[in-house]
């Protein structure tokens, strides 16, 4: 947000004097610390919204329906991890939907040859290269993301419809089912692997060299070439995670409902989209984090559950979480320019 | 001067404060405008000369601090108030639609009154303000602004102050893109409408304008006003400087060691560095522990090597060798790990990483150099601190969350910094000043020197001819792309310096009647400057080798160090013979074509030519040079 414009920052900043910054005392200045975290911020509003349902629903907070949250978010979060990446770098990614369900379609084509762990490798592989073509064509040939992942989604789509034959295809194997719902220290293997991928994620951002060069390369990727990071790799990187990371999710989903669907995964992206901005990130890129995503994809999911079971049309949900979207991007815009000023 | 009695006050401001976050621009300020008046406005870079100007006009709100406009307190909320009040700014770089045509942009602010506009009557007012201002011919009034020049569009600002009929007009750093000739017609305009009793206030830092034109000065440093309504006519340049600074300019640089770079190994060799299309023809040679500077006009080709060194740049010729070996990286990475470090010349676009943290940034050529997984910061923890040290950084500012929120100067000092991190062998820095104010500049200075003092070979580019011959022991100079002469700074001054970047446009075509001058005559002709029993020679052609003067392009020599030490120390417009009588020499002085000096052109022929006539060959030479510029 361009409250000042880079001709004035220099004139400006010239009088400043070092030391003076911090002279709140010390518990205050903790507070600050904690209010400037939007990750905080975002955590108290999705605390905000559970207190609230669960006054307005009484079956809100029952055991039951948080796992039938947590499940909820697997198939959405997943695929916002790939998303997190793509916009932190300054992307974005369109075709995510779209390769859930053409590499769910694909799976269900070869499980009956391959069996099932080649059968997922397959799948996993082909959106990882979907991916990666989509990230060539937008960092090596210097193509709009917006563009290029529209296209690919379009395609994918249309490879749906063509390798089904425009059916859902239903042999996929119990034993995925099984493995889903396998309880690893009392939570599904779903809810464990997305808890699992938000960990490995939040590590891989904050304490790799890839992670930090995909911070830089959104925040100002011509410094980050001059300081010798690899700038054209990392651009890329995001794209494979997103693909690779969209038919991880179209397994899981797969192992739910024991069938796949050539309109699986439809409008998927821009859950996802919203979950990353609701946790926080610009969609300019360099500014967002992961965990902040992960509390936006349990806000719109708490919002889903919560007016099902307070019995409003399910046609109301769409504004519900339209609102929401704009809200939180609204608060955020007017918190942090009071934080600027 | 008129009598300087009763001039009316039209607006004064005191106490002004204005901070953006937690830098301070305006701590106390104040000015006092007049009627009839020119009021130069004075400072350093970052000193809160523009920030004050836009609180005169409305454009920012001050934190504190009393204004009063025609003796009534003034509070301004939005421009628009300030426009209804008569207040203009006219600006350095324009606020002009440049969709619109020149009508509709000098009443751009009647359109945002309600009602309809009327164009008859906005064309014929225009009409007559610039006829009033003696301009009428200057401006075409129904074509784009878009087409006209930067004089013109300025021409089309004050303009539109006048439609306002605005009693108080700001001139913010209005000569930075005009030329002499503009320039002294915006004088002309300045003064008209002074002596039509407005206020006029002129931003600027260029003191010779301020000694040509105004009547008053104010002085602002950090913020605060250090000198308050001094007349013009009782000031001189040192104090006006020693006002702007606070201290003597002549420290800022630091004394020079003597140069003894032949004796120190060499680090990085250039030679005929080719990048097309800026890049032609580039040699030079960095000596360990060496300041070098990289000198010329804007557009000649200097950063542009910096970055095919660098490998930022396609190189298309030529070779670099580091430490010996041959040097050619393709990506910069691979010349980070060699020892090369670079920082460019615009740092928020090329430098600065504004969502990482300032220990990150720091840390950001670490992070490019490092191969590996993971980020081994920690591995780097010790030089960190040695670093802030010499920063003069707290460490709890490394965690600052932006490095936006320090000043230019020390923006550009982490930036070097994170450089050094690597212990690089050679460091490449383009405009390494730039957008730092005076008074930072120094320390600035003394870290290159530090750096150099380390052992590690530095290169600058800058266009501050005056900073390079202050701080560099040797400044190769670049023009048109081309390495034409290596000198020591101590040699050299900021004229010689201009004259040997000279673009190589005006070059060619010396160049080619040099050429032309030898072979008609079979001798040698060379161009150069003649001062103090030295010789700086800027080209030679030689058609017949018996006739070689004994330097070449680019030297700097000793009249007893050539084969023509008779002809040089004469220097009449007449063949002159050497002691041994083996070569005939004519030195003619030119001139360019507004006559100032170009140096001097000379005809170097052998002992068994028929010399010509002199007077007619001195007048064909002086024609060359006076002909074109």
């Amino acid at each position: 947000m361009p409250l000042m414009t880079d001709k004035e920052r220099p004139a400006m900043a010239a009088n400043e004097t070092i030391g003076t910054a911090y002279a709140s005392p010390p518990p205050r200045q903790a507070l600050k610390w904690l209010t400037a975290r939007l990750e905080v911020r975002m955590l108290l509003l999705a605390i905000l919204i559970a207190v609230t349902l669960s006054f307005a629903s009484p079956y809100f907070l029952t055991t039951i329906n948080v796992l039938n949250l947590l499940d909820q978010s697997v198939v959405v979060g997943i695929v916002a991890i790939g998303m997190t990446f793509v916009i932190l770098t300054g992307g974005i990614d369109l075709s995510v939907g779209a390769v859930a369900g053409l590499t769910g379609i694909i799976f269900g084509l070869v499980v009956p040859e391959l069996g099932l762990p080649v059968g997922a490798l397959v799948a996993i592989v082909a959106g990882g290269l979907i991916g990666l073509v989509s990230g060539v064509l937008i960092s090596y040939f210097g193509l709009a993301a917006f563009v290029v992942t529209l296209g690919m989604m379009s395609i994918g789509r249309s490879l749906c419809y063509i390798f089904s034959g425009g059916i859902s295809i239903s042999n996929i194997p119990e034993s995925l089912s099984d493995f889903v719902y396998t309880k690893v220290a009392f939570i599904p293997m779903n809810v464990f692997v997305l808890l699992v991928l938000y960990l490995l994620a939040y590590l891989y951002l904050g304490y790799t060299k890839g992670g930090r060069t995909i911070y830089a390369i959104g925040s100002n990727a011509e410094a980050a070439r001059t300081a010798g990071l690899n700038v054209v790799g990392y651009a890329i990187l995001p794209y494979v995670v997103s693909g690779a990371l969209s038919a991880v999710s179209a397994l899981l989903l797969a192992g739910k409902i024991l069938s796949v669907d050539p309109l699986a995964g439809n409008l998927l992206e821009l859950d996802a989209i919203a979950a990353v901005v609701i946790g926080g990130a610009s969609l300019f890129g360099g500014r967002g984090s992961i965990i902040g995503t992960l509390i936006g994809v349990f806000i719109m999911v708490m919002i889903r559950n919560g007016l099902n079971l307070m019995g409003v049309s399910p046609f109301w949900q769409g504004s519900a979480i339209g609102a929401i979207i704009i809200a939180a991007v609204l608060v955020e815009r007017l918190v942090s320019r009071r934080g600027a000023r | 001067m008129q009598a300087a009695a009763a001039k009316e006050t039209l607006f004064t401001a005191s106490g002004v404060e204005k901070s953006f976050g937690r830098t301070r621009a305006l701590a106390d300020a104040s000015i006092t405008l007049r009627r009839g008046e020119i009021h130069a406005l004075l400072g350093a870079n970052g000193a809160g000369k523009s920030t004050l100007s836009r609180v005169i006009c409305g454009q920012i709100r001050p934190d504190a601090g009393d204004i009063a406009y025609r003796g009534k307190p003034f509070a301004i909320r939005r421009a628009r108030d300030a426009i209804d009040a008569g207040i203009s700014l006219v600006m350095q770089e324009t606020s002009l639609a440049p969709d619109l045509s020149v009508v509709e942009n000098i009443f751009l602010p009647e359109l945002g009154r309600p009602g309809l506009p009327r164009f008859g009557e906005m064309r014929r007012k225009a009409e007559d303000i610039l006829s009033r201002l003696g301009q009428r011919a200057q401006l075409p009034l129904d074509g784009d602004v878009r087409a006209l020049s930067a004089a013109q569009r300025q021409l089309v600002e004050i303009a539109k102050a006048l439609a306002l009929e605005s009693d108080l007009i700001i001139f913010d750093e209005p000569t930075a893109s005009l030329s002499p000739g503009e320039v002294e017609r915006l004088f002309d305009i300045m003064v008209k409408l002074r002596d039509e009793g407005r206020a006029l206030a002129f931003v600027s830092h260029r003191l010779e304008e301020v000694f040509a034109v105004t009547d008053k000065v104010t002085v602002l440093r950090e913020g605060r006003t250090v000198a308050a309504d001094v007349a013009t006519a009782k000031l001189t340049q040192t104090e006006l400087i020693r006002h702007m600074v606070g201290r003597e300019l002549s420290q800022i640089y630091l004394e020079r060691a003597p140069s003894e770079q032949t004796q120190k190994p060499v680090v990085l060799e250039v030679e005929n560095l080719k990048s097309a299309p800026l890049v032609r023809d580039v040699s030079f040679s960095l000596h360990r522990g060496e300041i070098v500077g990289l000198g010329g006009l804007v557009g000649a080709g200097r950063s542009e090597t910096l970055e095919a060194i660098f490998g930022l740049r396609r190189r298309d010729g030529g070779a670099v060798r580091l430490n010996g070996k041959p040097f050619a990286p393709r990506k910069p990475a691979q010349s980070i790990r060699a020892g090369i470090g670079f920082v460019p010349e615009d740092r928020r676009r090329q430098s600065i990483v504004p969502d990482l943290s300032v220990r990150e940034n720091l840390l950001l050529a670490h992070l490019g150099a490092h191969r590996g997984f993971g980020l081994a910061y920690r591995r780097r923890d010790e030089k960190v601190s040695e670093l802030l040290a010499m920063l003069g950084l707290p460490a709890d500012r490394l965690l600052d969350a932006s490095m936006l929120n320090f000043s230019g100067g020390m923006q550009q000092k982490i930036i070097i910094a994170r450089w050094l991190m690597l212990d690089p062998d050679v460091i490449l820095l383009d405009e390494p000043t730039k957008g730092v104010d005076i008074g930072t500049r120094s320390s600035i200075y003394a870290m290159l020197r530090a750096i150099a003092d380390r052992g590690v070979a530095v290169l600058i580019v800058s266009s501050d001819f005056d900073e390079l011959l202050g701080i560099c022991e040797r400044v190769v100079v670049i023009s048109d792309g081309m390495s034409i002469a290596d000198m020591p700074s101590a040699v050299l001054d900021e004229e010689k310096l201009t004259l040997l970047a000279a673009p190589r446009t005006s070059m060619e075509r010396n160049v080619r009647f040099l050429r032309d001058l030898a072979a008609t005559y079979r001798g040698a002709a060379f161009w150069g400057l003649i001062e103090d029993e030295k010789l700086f020679c800027l080209k030679v052609a030689v058609a017949d080798q018996r006739a070689a003067p004994g330097f070449g392009d680019g030297a700097a020599v000793d009249f007893a160090e050539t084969r023509i030490p008779a002809a040089l120390g004469a220097a009449k417009s007449q063949f002159v013979s050497e002691a041994d009588g083996s070569l005939n020499t004519l030195i003619v002085d030119v001139a360019g074509s507004r006559g100032h000096a170009m140096g001097a052109a000379g005809l170097v022929l052998p002992h068994d030519t028929e010399p010509p006539d002199a007077g007619q060959l001195a007048a064909v030479i002086q024609a060359h040079y006076a002909a074109h510029d």
